[in-house]
């Protein structure tokens, strides 16, 4: 095949591959024996057995025909022969698109089925994370990942709105419980614990986040939530993106050790369980010098310390328990959400089949933010709504915010008439408030709380931009001079183009650290500035924040056959933002160097 | 068994087929020298469930995954896939077993027993592959993620298999003809060279790719997995 009919996105997929092959993915493409064991292993196989494209080998085989026809002997030599195959065009990464990201939600149950050990959801993974590369992936995942890159959170909850939402929270268990001292720390210096949540619980489930409050309020933990920094989700897992795993990782591992906590508790959430505990650190090629934590481990270890006290017949209901793919397969979390459940409901029955053989909630590997597949999907939970009637339970227990919603979603379509909760929700449900640590011991161990929002005083850091040349591109000269300000009061010097031609000249002369750039400018736009960019060897590896007020542009950017940019923001934009999104990109890039 | 005096054709074979087992061992060599050049990984988060696994322990299991039906649901599931893919593979240890010891020990592989067992285990797996290939052909998933090598592959190792069954009766004295022999090890001799380049190679990848994934799940501690 040569390089040079390959269409340019297909040809980096190609090279980029070459970077992610690690011994075990290689062991895993080479050791596929096609015996089609891994077929009665998925969820989407069995519920769709017409459909021979939903056997996990044929979806791991996209990958690992690129890699024979590149890599392997015989592949290179006689494609035909080995079934080896590289994609040429544009359509034909749409079509790996549809596969990689619409059949597989990477819940590994193939992997523990394989005689062969091959991990087909690790190698379906490297795929999303080739076409993310290239800026082929669905739009969903386009959008939360860039509100992961730029805001912080996979939801893009601004901080205000997440301070809002703890400071009423607060407010709101201060006066159910009757004691101040129920308030929800933030940024409490030195505080033992540091309580990570997932932005779903601010935007859709907050009494999530009550629940948890009450629970460390009853054990008298010394606890804390950070003002930013707080999400412990982590898109890149399922995007297949490195690069943002590790740096969302890289941020939160941050602020916990700039709070000087011991312990990290990560609440409820498979993906961001494993994400930050077993992933991130990989990832982001660092170590972290505080424990992390499983919110059920912390509420278990309350019971059995005698630091909380609950009551189980005040859960009454049948309830059973699905196990998340990635707590179950990926972390080893099978015993600990039972141990918890006999302590807090009195009615469990389990579910078959169960721990690491549980099927997917089909809801994983960020299948709901994927709207195109939601038929597919839900034709496929048919395998877990046959699971969940044949309990006759009434409550799905699940410690799984992507859990919570697909079997939401799959209870309603098929009518099965339960309710999903959390184990923080049974606990909470549970306790019994007057046996509690807070309520048996003198008030003054209890942690004074923090008044809200309370940020923790810091010593004053160095200017965030300082020695760093940033060309500031846009034709509107209040624009313009709005972005320099911002940027040249975190200390970076300013350089400035005001349209397409004038910002290659500048950045040829000047080499700056980072370019803002416009998209509608008068003249040579925003987009072909960039992609002319990107096409001279010597700027090419600038990192480029788009900064418009044209979102419609964005396809139109990312579809460019060259790498992305590293950031973009919608205008009007917000000072601190910008100063932020400018130094992540400027400390992603310098960290890929 | 003076009829087994080796022709000199089929003392030519017996060369052949020596020099391409060293040819397959140097070519595997450099196949795993070729998997090493890869990046290692490294799991820098702390164990998970210390108290139950660890890394030694996953991979460990994992590596004997293959002799534990019970460990996988598709295979305790499938208790006849998993005995005849016990049996398809004693096969091809018996057949390759009666290719070396067919010159190296003549006496043991004519013996009554030795050449029942052999013989038995080479008819069996033959059965077994004409088995696979009439599934990997009216099975519409395995036709769909099948390619020419996958189809070769078990259409020669069936070939082979027969070839094997008349080589050993015929070293048993029950049927005549050298040429059974000779077919047989001249099939062995392409099978040694042609697996390194073939789906057959699994087999070498096998210890690692188990190896690696034990380790990293057990280094996590979710393997050996946990039943109720």
């Amino acid at each position: 095949m040569s390089s040079d009919s390959r269409s340019y996105k297909a040809q980096v997929l190609a090279e980029l591959l070459s970077r992610k092959l690690t011994r075990p993915l290689v062991a895993s493409l080479v050791s596929c024996v096609h015996c089609g064991m891994c077929h009665t292993a998925c969820h989407y196989a069995l519920a769709d057995p017409e459909d021979p494209r939903m056997t996990p080998s044929f979806k791991g085989d996209q990958l690992r025909k690129i890699f024979k026809r590149n890599h392997d002997w015989t592949g290179s030599v006689a494609p035909w022969w080995v079934g080896a195959k590289t994609p040429i065009t544009d359509e034909d990464l749409e079509a790996l698109k549809e596969i990689a990201f619409g059949t597989c939600t990477n819940c590994r149950r193939c992997t523990f089925n394989c005689p062969m050990g091959v991990d087909t959801a690790a190698i379906n993974r490297t795929m999303r994370g080739l076409l993310t590369a290239v800026g082929v992936m669905p739009e969903g995942v386009r959008v939360v990942s860039k509100d992961q890159w730029e805001i912080g959170n996979q939801m893009g909850v601004l901080k205000e709105d997440y301070l809002e939402t703890l400071e009423w929270l607060s407010e709101e268990l201060v006066a159910e419980v009757g004691d101040p001292a129920a308030a929800i720390p933030i940024d409490k210096q030195g505080a033992k614990v540091v309580y990570a949540i997932n932005p779903r619980e601010v935007k859709y489930d907050p009494r999530t986040i009550t629940n948890a409050a009450l629970i460390f309020y009853a054990a008298g933990e010394d606890w804390t939530m950070a003002s930013d920094w707080w999400d412990q989700t982590n898109f890149g897992l399922f995007s297949g993106d490195d690069q943002l795993g590790g740096s969302a990782g890289r941020r939160l591992f941050e602020r916990v050790a700039e709070l000087g906590a011991e312990k990290l508790v990560i609440s409820e959430c498979g993906h961001g369980f494993r994400s930050t505990r077993c992933e991130a650190q990989n990832w982001a090629g660092v170590d972290v010098p505080f424990v992390m934590e499983s919110a059920v481990v912390t509420m278990i270890n309350y019971i059995k310390e005698g630091r909380i006290k609950v009551d189980r017949s005040k859960n009454a209901i049948p309830v059973t328990y699905h196990d998340s793919c990635n707590l179950a397969r990926s972390c080893g979390i099978t015993e600990e959400p039972r141990e918890l459940l006999r302590l807090v409901v009195s009615d469990f029955r389990e579910m078959t089949p169960n721990r690491q053989e549980n099927f997917c909630c089909t809801g994983g590997g960020g299948a709901m933010s994927m709207s195109e597949y939601t038929p597919r999907r839900l034709k496929s939970a048919v395998i877990k709504a046959k699971q969940i009637a044949d309990t006759g339970a009434k409550i799905v227990a699940t410690s799984c915010h992507n859990c919570v919603d697909g079997l939401s979603d799959l209870i309603k379509y098929y009518k099965l008439g339960c309710q999903v909760k959390q184990l923080v929700d049974l606990t909470a449900e549970g306790l019994v408030l007057e046996e509690c640590a807070v309520r048996r011991t003198p008030p003054k161990v209890v942690s004074v709380p923090e008044p809200l929002p309370q940020v923790a005083p810091a010593p004053r850091p160095a200017l965030p931009l300082a020695g760093r040349t940033v060309l500031v591109v846009d034709d509107e000269e209040d624009a313009r001079t709005f972005i320099a300000t911002v940027l040249e009061d975190a200390g970076a010097r300013i350089v400035y183009a005001a349209d397409g031609d004038e910002a290659i000249a500048v950045a040829r002369r000047e080499r700056p650290d980072l370019i803002t750039l416009d998209l509608s400018m008068p003249g040579k736009d925003g987009v072909e500035a960039f992609t002319e960019l990107r096409h001279d060897p010597e700027i090419a590896s600038t990192p480029v924040c788009i900064v418009t007020g044209h979102p419609e542009f964005r396809k139109v950017i990312y579809d460019r056959p060259v790498a992305p940019p590293e950031g973009y923001m919608d205008k009007p934009v917000e000072g601190e933002a910008l100063v932020k999104n400018v130094r992540r990109i400027l400390e992603t890039a310098h960290a890929a160097a | 068994m003076p009829q087994h005096e080796p022709s000199a054709l089929l003392h030519t074979v017996e060369i052949i087929h020596w020099i391409a087992l060293g040819i397959m061992g140097v070519v595997y060599s450099i196949r795993v020298w070729w998997l090493l050049r890869f990046r290692a990984t490294r799991d820098r988060q702390a164990p998970g469930n210390p108290e139950r696994t660890n890394a030694r322990k996953g991979a460990l299991y994992s590596l004997a995954n293959v002799a534990m039906p019970w460990a996988m649901e598709s295979t305790r599931r499938k208790p006849l896939f998993y005995a005849t893919f016990v049996l398809f593979h004693l096969g091809v240890v018996a057949g390759i077993s009666l290719a070396f010891l067919s010159s190296l020990a003549p006496d043991l592989v004519a013996s009554p027993a030795y050449a029942a067992l052999s013989g038995a285990l080479l008819a069996v797996a033959f059965v077994v592959a004409v088995g696979r290939i009439v599934r990997r052909l009216t099975t519409p998933y395995l036709r769909l993620i099948s390619s020419p090598d996958d189809y070769f592959s078990v259409i020669m190792l069936t070939f082979w298999f027969a070839l094997g069954v008349l080589a050993q009766l015929y070293l048993a004295g029950v049927v005549q003809g050298e040429g059974f022999l000779v077919a047989f090890l001249i099939a062995t001799s392409f099978f040694l060279i042609y697996v390194p380049f073939s789906k057959i190679s699994h087999y070498l990848y096998y210890p690692f790719t188990r190896y690696w994934l034990g380790r990293t799940l057990g280094h996590r501690g979710s393997m050996p997995s946990v039943r109720a």
